[in-house]
């Protein structure tokens, strides 16, 4: 268990990085430009923000992930290169949360979104009700909840049920986008608490400067389908002119303390 | 107009649903639908669509109210073979959900409403919208396409409930086609009106969803379309053999079990030169597709 | 925004809501296939119909004024046949009657005694085509999340406007509305296809073991059948 979502490879080494990406172009159909020339490598176990304006890119940066947009060049997952042959294999490994909890709970009730998954990746039908718990109980929900359908649920509830059924894959690599938006605020610090919990390597496209000084350690600044910074989330989200080039601002806690 | 059970007698009921469930069976396979594609979610949204769609109900003057049946419009987008499954799906829906059309009269209702509005909404809209696809062709072909697939589809439904007997024929075929006629002008005024804020807004999702996908089944739909009438005369003309209003007198008096036989014939001999109508259309289309293939 | 006017009272917890839907759609086709084959004249057998479906409706616990309300939806064919009833005879008439109601009574039984998660269950085992059932599945899902689209558009829309449009200019605005709509539906299938792949979707749908047969089941369609057999058998 431990070996898998840190991601150690055949010969039991280690693999250093979760993800590498370089020099990843990508364009519409239509011929726009989304992302351009990425470079990005995330270690194992490392939580990572992506921060920038709507429109800049990150969404489908995240897509790329799990090959379901494929740009120029191979992406590695764990140390092995994203191709059509190993594709459910990657998806195994690289969990995406969507922004809008109704893409992604399609099924008529809620057991059958979170046994959706598993029961793709091919996990035995008698296994199934356990894994469909444990995802409930890792999210904080009840087991009643599976009965019932997605759109008798409140958005908290809909975006948690959304992260059991990613969460129920077991992945080593959680992609997540938006995960706070529409949100109240008691709901948001329930997720912040979830997810600062998981022992996942942790990507998060997100405008929620907060949640990011919350729950990760690293920040990529994004805009315009082009990286224009990446290091340290304190040091960056409180660099006010960066933040305002590219359309951010520096949160609240960072202002206060440049303060006197 | 969903009919609900009881109205149709079981011979025809269940033979239309022997005939739909036929004809889900082809589409599915003619679609040659990869279920891994793109299209499946989207055939389950577009349903839902129509589905809602017909809930939106406006009123129209004189107290009735109007809404869009869709089945023209799911044609022009996805295809009349998608389109047709879609529609199929939204009928099973109605029945189940709001109880709109009955459990065994399900396969009469996918006929008229599903198959026969995507169809012949579909060879409409070929035939008119020729190949400029300039707006106004465009908005003239949506229109007719609506209008026309929902008079035809009620015309059925009359026949339908004519042969059982529910409704005199003449009396049906007057008032529900007629009816139609005025309600369907919303129908293709929807139609037209959708598809140009389309054209103007996402012209891509003309282009590549619906036209030039299956172009074969175009001839199938045109051929429907143009065997249908011949259908509904070869149909007149039959039951009016004896006149319908002496037979239907002397059926009131014995068993409706009775009446059923003696429909059962008319419905017999319409059923097959339908399905002739449908098979030749099919064929042609068959042959047509593997003479374009390269 | 909570919609429960489809399944309102599926998840009621009486004997019919516990029976397998297998059995419930057997069952109730049956039973439906009974009704519409009762002779015009015979009193008895569409008595003893009423009475099953009273004793049902009971079992149920669905409410009665909802079951009636449903009724609506008879009208517009109890009209056309009522024109129709002076050539037939008005007792021809009060059979159809009878008999429409008694399907749309038993119709309305059937779908509220049960899920609709499991009808779509007992109608994949019954060899309904998996693309139908899948897009039954969808359909069931996304029609609350469109209506909900649709009401705020039409909100929207009741905010901008002062009184009636002609009929020409309401046509266009709905028009536009059902074209927004629309093309928001397109763009949802393209993420719901995304999210399908990234849970490892490829082209075949799971489906949950379903619930076993219990002797309930046995029981309830036995007792249906031998109930049509008995009605036709005594004509």
């Amino acid at each position: 268990m431990w070996a898998r979502r840190f991601g150690r490879d055949e010969r039991g080494k280690m693999t250093e990085y979760a993800i590498r990406i370089t020099r990843l172009n990508y364009s519409y159909p239509d011929g726009t430009r989304a992302l351009q020339e990425i470079d990005l490598d995330v270690r194992t176990g490392e939580r990572v923000a992506i921060v920038g304006p709507s429109g800049a890119g990150k969404s489908t940066l995240l897509l790329h992930l799990n090959g379901v947009l494929t740009g120029s060049s191979p992406i590695k997952i764990a140390n092995l290169n994203l191709e059509r042959s190993n594709l459910q294999q990657i998806r195994s490994k690289v969990g995406l949360l969507f922004q809008d909890p109704n893409d992604q709970l399609f099924c008529p009730t809620v057991f059958e979104d979170i046994a959706f998954g598993p029961l793709n990746l091919g996990v035995p039908a008698e296994e199934i009700p356990a894994r469909v718990n444990k995802a409930l109980r890792e999210c904080g929900l009840e087991q009643s909840i599976g009965s019932r359908s997605s759109h008798h649920l409140s958005l908290g509830e809909r975006r948690r049920v959304s992260l059991a059924a990613v969460l129920a894959m077991e992945p080593a690599i959680l992609g997540m986008d938006e995960p706070t938006s529409n949100l109240d605020p008691r709901n948001r610090k329930r997720l912040i608490e979830l997810v600062s919990r998981l022992e996942v390597t942790l990507i998060v496209a997100t405008h929620d400067l907060g949640f990011v000084l919350d729950v990760c350690s690293r920040t990529v600044v994004m805009d315009r389908g082009k990286i224009w910074a990446d290091g340290d989330a304190q040091t960056i989200l409180s660099d006010t002119r960066l933040m305002e080039e590219h359309g951010l601002e520096v949160p609240l806690p960072l202002k206060a303390e440049t303060r006197p | 107009m969903h009919i609900p059970d009881g109205f149709l007698t079981t011979r025809v009921a269940l033979s239309l649903d022997v005939i739909s469930a036929a004809g889900i069976l082809f589409a599915a396979r003619r679609a040659r639908i990869d279920l891994s594609d793109r299209i499946i979610p989207l055939m389950g949204v577009l349903g839902a669509f129509v589905f809602a769609a017909q809930m939106l109900n406006f009123p129209v003057a004189g107290g009735t109210s109007g809404h869009l049946i869709g089945g023209s419009l799911l044609a022009i987008l996805l295809g009349p073979m998608a389109g047709f499954l879609t529609m199929a799906t939204v009928v099973i829906a109605q029945a189940l959900f709001l109880q709109d059309g009955g459990l065994i009269a399900l396969g009469a209702n996918i006929f008229n409403i599903g198959a026969i509005t995507c169809f012949s909404g579909y060879a409409v809209f070929r035939l008119f919208k020729g190949k400029s696809g300039r707006d106004n062709r465009l908005a003239v072909a949506g229109f007719l396409a609506g209008w026309f697939s929902s008079v035809i589809s009620s015309a059925f439904c009359a026949l339908q409930l004519g042969l059982s007997g529910a409704v005199p024929l003449q009396i049906g075929l007057a008032a529900i086609p007629g009816y139609h006629m005025i309600v369907g002008v919303i129908e293709g005024a929807l139609t037209a009106g959708v598809l140009g804020f389309l054209s103007r807004v996402r012209p891509d999702l003309l282009d590549t969803n619906g036209a030039g996908r299956f172009r074969g089944a175009d001839w199938a739909g045109a051929l429907v379309f143009i065997g249908m009438p011949a259908v509904i005369l070869v149909l007149a003309g039959s039951s009016s053999l004896p006149d319908p209003m002496e037979k239907l007198l002397i059926a009131s008096q014995s068993h409706v079990a009775e009446e059923s036989a003696l429909s059962g014939i008319d419905f017999l001999i319409s059923g097959t030169i339908f399905t002739l109508v449908i098979v030749t259309g099919f064929l042609l289309a068959f042959i047509w597709r593997r003479r374009s293939r390269p | 925004m909570r919609h429960n006017f489809i399944d309102r009272y599926s998840s009621l917890d009486s004997p019919l809501h516990t029976l397998e839907s297998r059995t419930k759609l057997l069952a109730f086709a049956i039973l439906i296939v009974g009704v519409l084959s009762i002779p015009t004249d015979a009193e008895a057998i569409f008595f003893s119909y009423l009475f099953a479906a009273a004793v049902l409706m009971g079992i149920s616990q669905i409410p009665l004024g909802y079951i009636m309300k449903r009724m609506v939806v008879l009208l517009p064919f109890i009209m056309l046949a009522a024109v129709a009833a002076p050539w037939k005879g008005y007792a021809g008439f009060g059979a159809l009657a009878v008999r429409a109601v008694l399907c749309l009574i038993l119709l309305i039984l059937l779908t509220n005694t049960t899920r609709f998660a499991e009808l779509l269950c007992g109608l994949r085992r019954f060899g309904f085509p998996q693309i139908v059932v899948i897009n039954l599945g969808f359909l069931y899902r996304y029609l609350f999340v469109l209506m909900e689209e649709a009401m705020r558009m039409k909100q929207a829309r009741d905010c901008r406007r002062v009184g009636r449009a002609p009929l020409t200019e309401e046509l266009r605005i709905l028009s536009s509305m059902l074209g927004t709509l629309l093309i928001r539906s397109f763009e949802r299938a393209e993420r719901m296809h995304s999210a399908m792949l990234s849970r490892g979707y490829s082209g075949d749908f799971p489906v949950v073991a379903p619930r076993r047969f219990s002797w309930h089941d046995i029981v309830f369609l036995a007792g249906t059948s031998a109930f049509v057999g008995a009605t036709i058998w005594a004509r």
